[in-house]
């Protein structure tokens, strides 16, 4: 097991704690570079998503997960910069323009939602997130002349540069990851400032954050624009990957994924935005590869196993009719939810976190090392 | 002219000639197509807000798989259907029909359900040479194509558009009974803005004015107020953008306030379950529509032994919706028996676009496609509950 010794400020702020990361990260990121030339463009398009839901968790998390403002209303911030991207698009402005002005006008939208923020704490704050997301939905619907209504928009391929960048290219693929790279190394810079401890203060106890002089306003106020702005970038990488946007695709839906996104992945941590995005994206691909591939599977195994052909073949029509029943998806998929908020409150990274540390520790692993200790939410009493 | 220039002019239109075709050329994928099976694919809404259509269109679709395969197959080929729930997300449509372009190798994409859905993934299905055929919404770019775009041709479409069928009927409605103030209730989403944009159009072509447009939300339950304020604007006919439940409770509004009127329905309004829960509320009510519901108990033939078919492989009685799924199949089918023996993506493009007839079981208007329309019909048929049942007032409607 590796001991830090941390003997000044820098080393407790540093992004990269010891030579460890180096090595995990830089393989990470050489997988992910390799990728769209392995991989075929079903997967990457899986991992554009990805992307995407993990930059929208990254924005998440740092609203509610840092500063302890939960939020059903992301969708709506999505939308706007969906919709800003796509409108500048018919008037030929250049993608660099439009993607700024999305998550600009995205931002300066997340500080006024902010404001009337300020006086709502917990669950009222989270119906008042809700309302401004039904408003942004009727807006969207009736402003026709921007936006289409409800026939909505298509949305025309990217260009950067002077060259077309397809939705299902490899650059489209490595825009997005340069853009949740970017975007996470901004949160981790951002979290380890005055600011970002400012959030974590204000998540813990207001009160308590007040009284060492925080202006608890202005940063609800930040947090809410630099969580929405980052959303709006997003939203116009969304836009583009579906080339087609309308305002009954940002439902109230939507914000719960991304509710699950940072509770499936875990609230305390920026890895918990990335990998309850893969989990959110992936789960279905990957029930629906189950779907195709059980009943050969376990028909194979019973046949290895002594039962007749005949037998087996009946199998495999058993198991493929169960596996395609209506809504098995979706049930399976509720249970996995159900299960993590009863027996993971910290979500995939936690796990793998207790993983690790168990096999640092081993034999010596005391469960009771990650009992829950301060998370925002019980921090609520002492306002 | 000198004979350098005409040695230039020959060039320049030898290449021209040489070009043009080539631009023209439409790439058909032949991927899905083995010596014993043909793979097809289809991505419905299983287990969303509109699952109503989405089961019972799968259901039909998987219905005409079996029987097609009972009796052979298409040219000897047997047909393989994969299904997969999009669940009206836009983001699943498109992983579901990148899945089924790259694994399971679709020959073609046949009945797809919803606006967003089907939108969101067409790219992929004509980048991937993957004919779109008849997906369930009838929006215009389902089959309105640009000929400078050679991908574009994959696109079929044989439901029958929302504005064209409203216009139809809305005009045999004005004529017969001489309405002088139409109004409209429609649901506020693309469905209802293409009812709307039916209903404006063919008033503006009888140069007659709206006197009261009103709309709801999708899952609205009361209506009392579009209600009053169509009743107090005087209307004598209304037409219902509208899908199952909204007919049967702005109807019961109106009788509620003793006010008599006449109701005509868009073409998702004609569907068995609105007299059947609206029962003597929507006795009376017209609507739009491409073909007559058969009925287990007058139905006679084919139809009577299809419905008792439906009713043995799922346990429940067939409706609109899984006789537009079973269609999309079967049409699908006899195009590709069409194609011939030795198919391939272009001989199955020249079958559709052959201009063959294809008749279905059901009676409905005939199925046709050319090199310039893939949009099979317009032809629209008026019918009225009449003790319960759609009954048929008249067919071969245009506008």
């Amino acid at each position: 097991m590796r001991f830090l010794f941390k003997t000044d400020y820098e080393d407790d702020i540093r992004l990269f704690p010891h030579s460890g990361y180096f090595v995990s990260y830089g393989i990470l990121f050489a997988l992910l570079l390799t990728a769209p030339y392995v991989l075929s463009s079903y997967l990457m398009s899986q991992l554009v998503f990805v992307c995407i839901y993990a930059t929208v968790g990254v924005a998440l998390l740092i609203l509610t997960g840092f500063t302890g403002q939960a939020s059903l209303g992301h969708a709506a911030f999505l939308a706007i910069g969906a919709y800003t991207a796509a409108y500048l698009q018919q008037f030929d402005v250049p993608f660099p323009v439009y993607f700024l002005a999305a998550g600009l006008l995205t931002g300066v939208v997340g500080a006024l939602v902010g404001f009337p923020a300020l006086r709502l704490q917990g669950i009222y704050l989270v119906i008042a997130t809700i309302s401004f997301a039904f408003i942004v939905e009727e807006i969207l619907a009736r402003w026709e002349s921007v936006t289409h209504g409800n026939e909505g928009m298509r949305v025309k391929t990217l260009y950067l540069f002077g060259t077309a960048v397809s939705r299902d290219s490899p650059a489209f693929y490595f825009l997005c990851l340069a853009v949740l790279v970017l975007t996470i190394v901004g949160a981790l810079n951002l979290l380890r400032s005055p600011t970002g401890r400012a959030f974590v203060a204000i998540r813990d106890s207001e009160t308590a954050a007040r009284s060492m002089g925080i202006n608890v306003s202005l940063y609800k106020v930040k947090s809410f624009a630099i969580s929405a702005a980052i959303t709006g970038l997003a939203g116009c990488l969304f836009a583009h990957k579906l080339s087609f946007i309308s305002p009954e695709m940002f439902t109230l839906q939507l914000s719960i994924e991304f509710i699950i996104v940072i509770l499936i992945g875990g609230t305390f941590s920026l890895h918990g935005a990335v990998l309850g995005a893969i989990f959110i994206v992936m789960i279905d691909p990957f029930l629906t590869y189950l779907k195709d591939d059980m009943p050969g599977l376990i028909a194979g195994m019973a046949a290895t196993m002594g039962a007749g052909s005949e037998r087996a073949a009946h199998i495999q029509d058993s198991v493929a009719a169960f596996a395609s029943l209506n809504g098995l998806k979706g049930a399976i998929y509720g249970i996995i939810i159900v299960l993590f908020v009863l027996f993971e409150p910290l979500g995939l990274y936690g796990r793998w976190l207790k993983i690790k540390l168990y096999f640092q520790l081993f034999p010596l692993y005391k469960r009771a090392t990650f009992k829950r200790q301060k998370i925002y939410v019980k921090s609520e009493r002492n306002r | 002219m000198s004979k350098s220039f005409k040695a230039l002019g020959l060039a320049v239109s030898a290449l021209a000639l040489t070009h043009l075709p080539a631009a023209a050329q439409t790439k058909v994928t032949d991927q899905g197509i083995s010596a014993s099976e043909i793979v097809i694919g289809t991505h419905q809404d299983l287990s969303g807000p509109i699952k109503g259509w989405g089961v019972p269109v799968s259901n039909g679709m998987k219905m005409a798989v079996e029987e097609i395969n009972a009796a052979g197959g298409i040219n000897g080929r047997k047909l393989r259907l994969v299904t997969e729930d999009s669940g009206y997300d836009p983001k699943r449509a498109v992983l579901a029909t990148q899945k089924m372009v790259e694994r399971d190798k679709i020959f073609a994409m046949v009945g797809p359900m919803g606006s967003p859905t089907v939108l969101a993934a067409q790219d992929i299905l004509l980048d991937a040479g993957v004919l779109q055929l008849f997906p369930l919404t009838a929006a215009e770019f389902t089959f309105k194509f640009d000929p400078a775009k050679p991908q574009e041709r994959l696109k079929f479409n044989n439901l029958l558009p929302y504005v064209e069928s409203t216009r139809a009927a809305l005009k045999y409605m004005m004529e017969w009974k001489q309405f002088k103030k139409p109004c409209i209730m429609h649901q506020d989403d693309e469905y209802g803005k293409n009812v709307l944009d039916g209903f404006n159009q063919q008033l503006a072509a009888m140069k007659a004015t709206p006197a009261s447009i009103t709309s709801y939300k999708r899952g609205a339950s009361d209506f009392s107020a579009q209600v009053a304020k169509m009743k107090s604007d005087g209307c004598d006919l209304v037409v219902l953008g509208a899908v199952l439940r909204e007919p049967i409770g702005t109807m019961g509004e109106a009788r509620k306030l003793g006010w008599d009127v006449t109701f005509l329905g868009a073409t998702p309004v004609n569907v068995l379950e609105v007299p059947a829960l609206g029962k003597e509320v929507v006795e009376g009510l017209y609507s739009a529509s491409g073909f007559e519901i058969p009925y287990e108990d007058t139905a006679k033939g084919k139809v009577k032994d299809w419905l008792a078919n439906y009713k043995k492989m799922f346990g429940s009685d067939a409706n609109t919706q899984a006789i537009i799924g079973y269609n999309a199949v079967m049409t699908f089918a006899f195009y590709a028996q069409k194609a011939g023996k030795d198919l391939t993506g272009q001989k199955m493009l020249d079958a559709l676009e052959s201009g063959e007839q294809f008749r279905d079981i059901f009676n409905s208007p005939p199925t046709k496609f050319s090199k310039t329309n893939h949009l099979a019909n317009t032809v629209t048929q008026v019918q009225q509950i009449q003790k319960g049942r759609w009954v048929l007032v008249k067919d071969n409607l245009m506008f």
